[in-house]
């Protein structure tokens, strides 16, 4: 059935780096596997949408994952003042660092690197990780209210920066 | 308050809102056009840091459980409106790999991958014909291939391929091959004439093509073509 060779074909191509996406967001295996069942069923059925956005297919892939991996996390660790936010096992993106280097190219990269330091960090940690402002503000040891500034002002040099 | 507004679409991106201000934003997306394109235009921006996320190899067993779910009982999933979504298409394009593989399967020549770009395809068929055909050009080699995805070859008659002009009128392409994939040279003069928007049809012929150059059976699949 060729519906189900093109589904084979997406999948192949993409549920690594889609679980990838998952599996760091969640930090849970058997929810990553879940979630991954999830998004490829919401990808099949909404690839009529597809039509409708101008990204590339694998940003708008990794979105739908990222997006949904987001969704889970949030319902299930609902985060409300940082006392109660509880412990946070991430460890500081390091990685993403030495990516970095290696891609100079990229625009949203040159942005970053126009904010300070730990603060582009905090953008970083945020977009990978899915980190809340409580838990950004847990790992930078700085108050809620604090990084919520922070991270604000940061996404708007950053639009300034984008879109020069 | 637009600013603000902007600035929640960053954070919705970003993921920071916590999860009862995720849900209101997410619904918002799906309700206001405008905070729509905001988000958009976000996320475009952070779409490379996504290139930092590792790819992992999810257990084998996994697809067989999501096949089951998409596949499992006969559903009326309308695989017809996925494959003339222009958007799969030009999204399987970027991974030229998945159009050759999908668009064509494993039997069809390969398209090369560094010819990604400015391919077309054409999604054909026609109204109470069992017939359904993807045509696939890329202007590069000036290579027209064709594959029947649905329908048997006819044994007593030709399938000759048309290309509709401006004016209206068919002007042959050549035949389809009997068996597996049609893979044809077009002529650099009807090549040029190959691009977005143009129409591409199939006639049943007689055998060996229309005696009159004309198109003369009835169109069994006629589909526009579209640049991915």
């Amino acid at each position: 059935m060729r519906d189900r060779a093109a589904f084979d074909a997406l999948y192949r191509a993409t549920s690594a780096k889609l679980f990838g996406v998952c599996l760091r967001v969640l930090k849970d295996r058997g929810e990553a596997e879940d979630a991954l069942q999830d998004i490829y069923v919401k990808i099949w059925n909404r690839a009529d949408r597809f039509a409708i956005t101008d990204s590339s297919p694998i940003s708008w892939l990794v979105a739908i994952a990222r997006n949904h991996a987001i969704d889970l996390l949030r319902a299930r660790r609902p985060v409300g003042d940082l006392e109660t936010a509880g412990e946070i096992a991430e460890p500081s993106p390091g990685p993403e660092r030495n990516a970095v280097a290696a891609s100079e190219a990229r625009q949203i990269d040159r942005c970053l690197g126009e904010l300070d330091p730990p603060r582009a960090d905090a953008v970083r940690g945020a977009y990978m990780n899915g980190e809340t402002y409580e838990e950004l503000a847990k790992r930078h040891g700085v108050p809620l209210n604090t990084m919520r500034t922070w991270l604000r002002r940061s996404l708007i040099k950053l639009r300034e920066c984008l879109q020069r | 308050m637009p600013e603000g507004d902007d600035l929640v679409a960053a954070e919705y991106v970003l993921g920071v809102l916590a999860h009862r201000e995720r849900l209101l934003a997410g619904n918002r997306i799906e309700t206001e056009k405008a905070f729509a394109v905001q988000v958009a235009r976000w996320q475009e921006h952070f779409d490379c840091l996504s290139d930092d996320y590792q790819a992992v190899e999810p257990p084998v067993a996994l697809k067989s459980a999501i096949d089951r779910r998409l596949f499992g009982e006969a559903r009326a999933v309308s695989m017809l409106s996925l494959w003339s979504s222009l958007g799969f298409w030009r999204g399987l394009a970027a991974a030229s790999v998945l159009l050759a593989a999908i668009a064509i399967g494993r039997e069809f020549i390969p398209l090369s991958p560094q010819s990604s770009s400015g391919q077309m395809v054409a999604s054909m068929e026609a109204a109470g014909s069992p017939y359904k055909t993807m045509a696939v050009f890329d202007p590069s080699t000036d290579m027209l291939r064709l594959k029947m995805m649905e329908g048997d070859m006819p044994t007593d008659h030709s399938m000759e391929i048309w290309l509709i002009a401006d004016n209206g009128e068919p002007v042959s392409l050549g035949l389809m091959k009997r068996d597996g994939p049609t893979e044809m040279p077009v002529k650099p003069a009807m090549a040029t004439r190959i691009r977005d928007g143009i129409r591409l049809a199939i006639t049943a012929e007689p055998m060996g093509g229309s005696p009159t150059g004309k198109a003369t059976g009835p169109v069994i699949a006629s589909g526009v073509v579209r640049a991915i």
